[in-house]
Formats: C-alpha cells, structure tokens, sequence
C-alpha cells in the first residue's frame, strides 16, 4: 500500500504555495522532501496528514489512527512530563498501557531520554524534545510516519538518534517521509524531492537527481566573470560555474566535477532564477 | 532606542487600543457612572392610606403604583421579587417604609430621606423603617454574591483563553488536529477544567460568606446553580473566542482585560445601576455580568425564585448560546481543514494505480 | 600579524560544571573559523567569553590586542541564532536603530533585498531575514565576524549566496567566526575547531580532521533484517539511502553480526559527521555509537 499525493495545488489568497506537486512515499522507506524556508515543504506534509486541505489533487493517507505526525512547531507539551507527553498520546491513539511502557521504555533507553523521564519536556534540550516528538510520533506503530524538519538546529549527536529512530520506523514497515533543509541528510533518504518556491525542482533517487544535471559544471579558484558569472555559485574555497549546454564557454575555466545532489539541487534553482529573470534571452 | 520604540508601539494595534481605550472608559466611569448617590427611588404605597400619602411623598421617591388594597404580605412580595426597592405600608395610624436591604445604597438613602419626613409628620403617626432581608445594611452581603460572579467570570475568560492560547503558542494545536480526536472532544476537554474550576472557586467563596460574614441564603441552590451555569457558558465561550483571535498569551489577557473591566464597572457590582444616568446605564444591561449579579443578590439576598427573575436567566441563556455556539464554530475551524474542498480520495483500501 | 580574536587557555568554570577548559582558538583576518560541537559543548559559553560577554574564570582572551570593552564591541559584527532583528519594524527601520547603535554611515540592503526594505520582517522569508541580518552585522565595517548557525534552514543556492557574502567580507579583511551544528556549513570554513565537553578534540581542514577514518558499509537488500541483526548484537548501524553504516566496528565483525542475512561487507572512508560522533562520544567515554 503506498501513500502519497497527486497534483496537489493550494494557494492562501493570491499566493500559491504549492503547485502540481505529486509524491509517493513507500512503506518501509524513507523519503525525503527538502527545500529551503517557504518552498511549500510544511504546506506538502499538512495535507498529507490532513491538516489543511488543498485546493486541487489528491491524497491518499491511512485514517487518523495510523498516521503519525511531527509538525516543524512542536511536538510536546512543554508541562507535561515526558512520560506524561507519551502517556496522552497513547491515550489519544488507542494503545494499551504494557505495550507502550515497553516500547517507550525502549527507545527512549536508546536515545538517552530515560533519565529525563519526569522533566517537563519544556526544560529539555532542542534535541531531546525533537527526538521525544518524534518517539511519540511512532509509538502507536503507525503506517504513515510524517516528520516536518525533526532535524532543523538541534545538535548532531541528537540527530545521529533521530535518525536511529527514522531507521526504526522504516524497519518496522512504516512509510516515512521527512522534510528537511539539508541535503546532506536528503541524500540519506531512498527518494528525494526536492521543492522550490511550491514547485518541484527535482525528483528521483539522489544518485539519479546527481546524474540527471545538464550540461558540466566546473570549479576554480576564481571568480568567473562575465555570462559564467551569473551561473556561479561558491562552495567551500572555491567556485563552481555551471554550462548548460556542457561545451565551454570562453568565460569558463576550471576543472569538471561529477555533480553530487547538491550541485544538482543548485542547478535547478539556478535554471529557474534564471529562466525567470531572462527576458526571452539566450537559449540555455 | 526612544525612536524604535514608538515605531514598534505604533505597529501594536492592541496596546493602542489599550490605551486609547483606558482612559475613556475611565472617563465615562468616574464621571457618569461612580456615584453612590441615588437621585430617584421608584417605589410603591399600598395600604388603606395609600392614596393620600402618595401624593405627598417628596423626593427622591417616585411613585410607581398605588394599590390601598395590598397589605403587607404583597409588599414583601414586592420586595423579594425585585419589582421595587421600597414600599410605603400605610395603616390607619402610621406608615412602614419597608426597604429591600440588598440595594445598600437606596436603603440608606431611603432611611435619611424617611428619618426627614418624620421630622415633619403630624404628632401620633408612627413612622417607622424596616430593612428586610439585609437588615444591618451588611455590605458583606451583597459583595459575596458579586465576589461569586467576578470568579465566575475572571476564570472563565481569562484563564480559559490562556488555557488555550498556549495550546496554539506551543504548537500543539495541529498535532491535536491530526490525532483521531474528534473537535468536540478536543474543545469539551479543554475548557471542561475550567468548567469545574470556577464552580468549585464560586461555592468557596458562597460557603465562606455564609459561615465567616453570615451573608444569607435565602434562595434556592438550585435556582443560583443554574444562573450559575449560564453564566459559565457566557464566559466560557468569552474565553475561547478571545484565545481565537490571539497569538499570544499576551495578547489574550490584553483583549480579556478590555473586556473585564467595563464589565465590572458598569455591572452594578461595585456602582449601583440606579445611581447612573440613563445615557450610561444602558450599557450596562448589555453585559452579561449585570444579569448574574442580579441572580446572585437576588437568590442569596432576597430568596427569589427562578420564576421572578426570568428575565434574566433568559438574557443569560442567549447570550451565552451564541457566545457558545459561535466559539465552538471558530474553535472547530482552527481544528479542522476550513472545508474548503472537494477532490480528496481517501481510499484506505483502493488499489493504487500508480 | 595580530589575530583578531584570541583565546588563550580559557577556562570556565560554573557553580558544578566546567563549561569550557583549556581551550586556545585564535581568528586572523582574512579567515573563516568554523566552531563545530554538539550541545553543551562548550561553544556558546566560548563565543560569550571572546565577545567579552562573559569573564573566563582563567586564561585570557584578546579582541583586536586588547581587552574585550565596550570599544572592541564596536569592531565586532554579530548574527545570532535568532537574528537579532525586531519582527515589528522594517528592514529599514532595523538599520537605521542599528546604525544609531554603532555609527557609522547608513548600512546598505544588497540590491537583490531593496525591494522588502519597507516590509515588517516579521513577514519576510527566512532567506530574506538572514540578508537583512547579515546587512545589519556588515553596516559598520566590522573587523571580526560572528556568526551562529548562520544558513540553517536555507536553501543551497541562497546558502552559497549568504556565503559569498561573507567571504567578500572576509576578502576585503575581517575575520570570521561561525559557529553551526552542520556539516554542510561545516565545509565552508578555511579551518574547523572541533569541541565536545568543553575541550578542543579537533583541528584543522576537514581532510586534516577526518583524516583515514573508515566506517563499514553494508550493501543489501534486506537492509531491515541486517537492521535488526546488527542492533540484536549492540552495534549501532546508520541508514544512508539503502546502504547501512557501521562505524567504529571491525568490517568482519559485522559481517559475522549479520549471520546470514544477504549482505555483502564493504569499507569507506567517514563523513566529516561520523567522525565528529566519533570525537564527541569518544571524549564522553562511551562507545562510539
């Protein structure tokens, strides 16, 4: 059974946040949506749940029961406890008492969290409510486990645990999919959809989207002047100039580099930025 | 740091409200409103000598009826249901001004007013003054009853709109929506605390009247539970719809203070109604506090019943329907996807063509 | 040459914590210094103690050659995590607070923001605010640049953007120091200073840092039986797209974990975060992963 979205639309007022966008998302997989701020992740993963309701497209989800969901805000009552947090929402799903002790006792054993048992989840650390949430968010062994941003800011420690935790879902059969800012744990995903300003820019496995770059991209130490420059962008020490039509413009020196998923996700926000400033210019 | 301030005020359309709206309320409170004096008592003469002395009687009294066929047992009447504040009782060799005691201030003014027609009145007629039902002119008795409903209200609105509020600060809210709770759940169980709470505060503060200030019961329990009730839903319903239109914790109590204090001034609870002039007195009984306090004073003070005092449970029960009605509506919405759509296939058990 | 910023042997003690201990780190102009660390590593203390915000309990820290004062805050431009802007006044209107602040001339948006210049911030993109943060912090010329997470939650084109801005910063002279929980950013920086429980356990360029640590690798279909065979015998095994990464473990050894699970055992060499795990976990004494 596979979850997912097709041709989703929604627009707030005379903004669109998301257009056209479809995505399937696997049981036992990890998937991942990634894009910077406003590029219609959280509007995505909101109707995937249910949340917001789109303007067009389709959704198919489990019913309430067997979604489990990390919204980007919170995931915790910052009074409760964080047994008393796991208690409620094993109250809310319906599971018994024994088998959450168990299973909660478990995982929050493996990320460190059994010490801060009765802390209020307010005075945890960033990490430690973000793996509480995501804990709570897989207690009831859901099918359909949304994750928006888990991993946004919070230390690589908690987030190496957070991602034991994603694994463990996927392991169990759930259909996982994150959102996230960074393609570094993008590329750890099994698909990759890669969102800008509500569009997709690109979509695949993340060695397909690497392979999928037009042209060659090149870098050097220097700034390139001239055309090159508008298609360059820095990394790291140094530069990398992207030609889309893969020969060698005059204003482009530099050695070519296989193109990994971020060059790739580059690329595309680049040929859109650039399709969009042109006017009727030159052919790319 | 002076300049980036009141920028940042300007932009702040609660404070400004505040602060606009503060001193005019202000205004109209201390210069209309907060007067204990009372400039007119309506009142009725019943008795054998009525018709003679209603013709005569000075201010501030204002003859509402007359009845020389009405004895004693109708004036008390009179006086427990709240239709007068003071009945002039004539017999063939004097005059009983009997005054309802849970109006302090028409009392007191009744008994100097009565103490100089006795000055004047002919030898041999007896006049005499009899409170009834607060006969010490306790103030005590008719705070209690007021203290009652300021609970009432101060929970209901402000700590339920914080209750809530916080719930959408931290972000909770839409995982709720997500969860297989229903709305109906998800609102009872939020404000139903609050609910028991402020009944729990009300019957404390009504039993230690009663034991510590020996402020009467004269009513009907179940006559007060049911104003009480009423009046619940009203704040209630206040406090949730005040939460809906605020970010913050902040701006709830922000918005629940401009709503309180015009309530608590203007109510009758501190200020008598009959002390204010007309022109501001209508405000007044657009409040829902008014018609509590009303209830209150009414079942504790005077033992009235719920038949007497229809006019005001009735008031109660609208108001709070569609305070109610409207914040289980907002409430609803802030939980649900607005319905906005149609398109939405979800088929759990459909085989996807992929 | 002097570095703009130097902490020598800092130390930080509180009531029953040593925050930081024995750190030495130094930023000359022209460089970008990444301070990588997990929670309570020590690293916002030490940003507060270099700022001049807070007194080590020993050892001494120099801003320009002198003593942290209010004189060397003037030559120091700083983003925090939260921006430090006013949600409730315009780009504009921010500048202009900031720059009766500091002096100086008037702080310039970049061309490409001018057009949100009289929107409130609180209503910007993310992008969008960190531009106007960055312009804030660059206003006044500053030598020294700090910088606390500054591109998380960016997207990797608007990344390099804010980067190419403060390289340019960095080109024309001042130093930079940027503090990130992220590889990717991490990447960025000329030279990386490593700390975990207060301590500096790593330096260098990312290749000096990682140096020939290797991780297993395991390739497999069935990666949630190989999952649970390894978690069954306590190794700790990372999912990366359909491959499982066991670091700190001998290649055979998890090979003999596995059983027989169909798998085929490999060796590569680690990310810049698997080592920084390794360093991390390794100081706080347990096993690695």
């Amino acid at each position: 059974m596979s979850w997912g979205v097709r041709g989703m639309t929604v627009r707030f007022g005379d903004h669109t946040a998301l257009e056209g966008v479809s995505l399937e998302v696997p049981a036992g997989r990890v998937t991942a949506v990634v894009g910077g701020d406003g590029a219609g992740k959280t509007t995505l993963l909101r109707c995937l749940v249910g949340a917001l309701a789109p303007d067009d497209g389709e959704v198919r989800r489990p019913d309430a029961r067997r979604i489990g969901y990390l919204s980007s805000t919170s995931g915790t009552y910052p009074d409760l406890t964080v047994e008393e947090n796991l208690a409620f929402s094993a109250t809310a799903y319906g599971i018994s008492e024994a088998e959450t002790r168990e299973r909660a006792a478990a995982f929050l054993d493996r990320t460190g969290l059994t010490e801060a048992r009765d802390r209020p989840a307010g005075n945890l650390s960033g990490g430690m409510r973000q793996k509480l949430g995501v804990i709570r968010a897989m207690l009831h062994r859901p099918e359909l486990l949304v994750l928006d941003e888990p991993t946004t800011g919070i230390d690589p420690v908690s987030r190496a645990d957070l991602w034991w935790l994603i694994a463990r879902a996927a392991s169990e059969g759930a259909a996982v999919v994150l959102a996230t800012a960074y393609l570094d744990e993008a590329e750890r995903a099994s698909w990759v959809l890669a969102l800008d300003d509500g569009r997709a820019l690109a979509e695949g496995t993340p060695d397909r989207i690497a392979a999928a770059v037009p042209g060659t991209i090149r870098t050097s130490t220097a700034r390139p002047s001239g055309d090159a420059a508008r298609r360059s962008w820095r990394r790291g020490a140094r530069w990398r100039t992207w030609s889309p039509d893969g020969a060698g413009d005059a204003a482009s020196q530099g050695d070519p580099v296989r193109p990994d998923l971020h060059d790739a996700v580059t690329v595309a926000a680049l040929a859109r930025e650039l399709e969009r400033s042109d006017v009727g210019g030159e052919a790319a | 740091m002076i300049v980036k301030e009141f920028r940042q005020l300007r932009r702040d359309r609660r404070t400004l409200a505040m602060l606009i709206f503060m001193p005019i309320l202000m205004l109209v409170v201390f210069g209309y409103a907060a007067s204990f004096d009372v400039k007119e008592i309506p009142v009725r003469v019943l008795g054998p000598a009525a018709e003679r002395v209603s013709a005569v009687l000075p201010d501030p009294f204002a003859v509402e009826d007359v009845d020389p066929a009405a004895g004693r047992e109708e004036a008390v009447t009179a006086l427990r249901d709240g239709e007068v504040p003071v009945v002039f009782l004539t017999t063939e060799s004097g005059l009983t001004v009997l005054v309802d005691g849970s109006q302090l201030f028409i009392a007191t003014g009744t008994k100097a007013a009565v103490s100089a027609i006795a000055e004047r009145a002919p030898q041999g007629l007896a006049v005499d003054v009899e409170i009834l039902f607060n006969p010490d002119l306790e103030t005590s008795a008719i705070m209690v009853p007021g203290l009652a409903a300021m609970i009432l209200l101060f929970v209901g609105t402000i700590i339920t709109s914080l209750g809530v509020v916080r719930e959408r600060q931290a972000g909770t809210l839409e995982q709720l929506a997500v969860m297989p709770l229903r709305p109906a759940d998800v609102f009872l169980g939020k404000i139903a605390p609050y609910f028991v709470v402020a009944a729990l505060d009300m019957v404390v503060v009504i039993v230690a009247g009663i034991w510590l200030f020996g402020v009467p019961f004269r009513g009907s329990v179940l006559a007060l539970a049911l104003g009480a009730v009423l009046f619940l839903f009203v704040t209630l319903g206040l406090g949730v719809l005040i939460s809906s239109v605020s970010e913050n914790q902040g701006q709830a109590i922000q918005l629940a203070l401009m709503m309180l204090l015009p309530q608590v001034m203007l109510s009758g609870l501190i200020f008598p109604l009959s002390s204010m002039p007309a022109g501001v007195r209508w405000i007044g009984y657009l409040l829902p506090l008014t018609y509590f306090v009303e209830i209150a004073r009414g079942v504790m003070i005077r033992g009235a019943s719920i038949l007497t005092l229809w006019p005001s449970y009735v008031f109660l029960a609208i108001f709070g329907a569609v305070v109610f009605g409207l914040a289980t509506l907002r409430f609803r919405r802030s939980l649900a996807p607005a319905g906005r759509r149609r398109h939405e296939a979800e088929p759990e058990l459909e085989a996807v063509a992929s | 040459m002097t570095p703009l910023a130097e902490a020598a042997r800092v130390t930080r003690r509180f009531a029953h914590l040593v925050a930081v201990d024995d750190v030495d780190l130094h930023v000359a102009p022209r460089e970008v210094v990444g301070l990588l660390g997990a929670n309570g590593a020590g690293k916002t203390t030490l940003i507060r103690i270099m700022l001049g915000l807070l007194p080590p309990t020993d050892g001494s820290v120099r801003l320009f050659g002198r003593s942290p004062s209010r004189e060397t805050r003037r030559r120091i431009g700083y983003v925090p995590q939260g921006l430090g802007l006013y949600d409730d006044l315009t780009p504009d209107e921010n500048l202009a607070f900031a720059r009766s602040v500091f002096g100086g001339e008037a702080g310039t948006l970049p061309a490409t923001i001018r057009p949100y210049a009289g929107t409130l911030v609180g209503r910007l993109s993310l992008g969008v605010q960190r531009r106007v943060a960055f312009a804030q912090a660059l206003a006044h010329r500053p030598d020294l640049l700090v910088l606390d997470e500054p591109t998380s939650g960016v997207d990797p084109l608007a990344r390099a953007r804010l980067w190419e801005t403060i390289r340019e910063a960095a080109d024309a002279g001042a130093g930079a120091l940027v503090t990130t929980h992220h590889m990717e950013e991490a990447e960025e920086c000329d030279r990386l200073v490593v700390m975990a429980d207060g301590r500096v356990v790593a330096e260098g360029t990312v290749a000096q840092i990682v140096g020939d640590t290797r991780v297993a690798v395991v390739h497999t279909d069935a990666w949630a039986r190989a999952f649970e065979a390894l978690e069954a015998r306590g190794m700790s095994a990372a999912l990366v797209g359909r491959t499982l990464r066991v670091p700190g473990v001998d290649p055979a050894e998890v090979a003999r974990a596995l059983g027989d699970v169909p798998a085929e055992v490999g060796e590569a060499g680690a990310t810049l975060e698997e080592r920084f795990l390794q360093l991390t976990l390794g100081e706080r004494g347990g096993a690695a992963a």
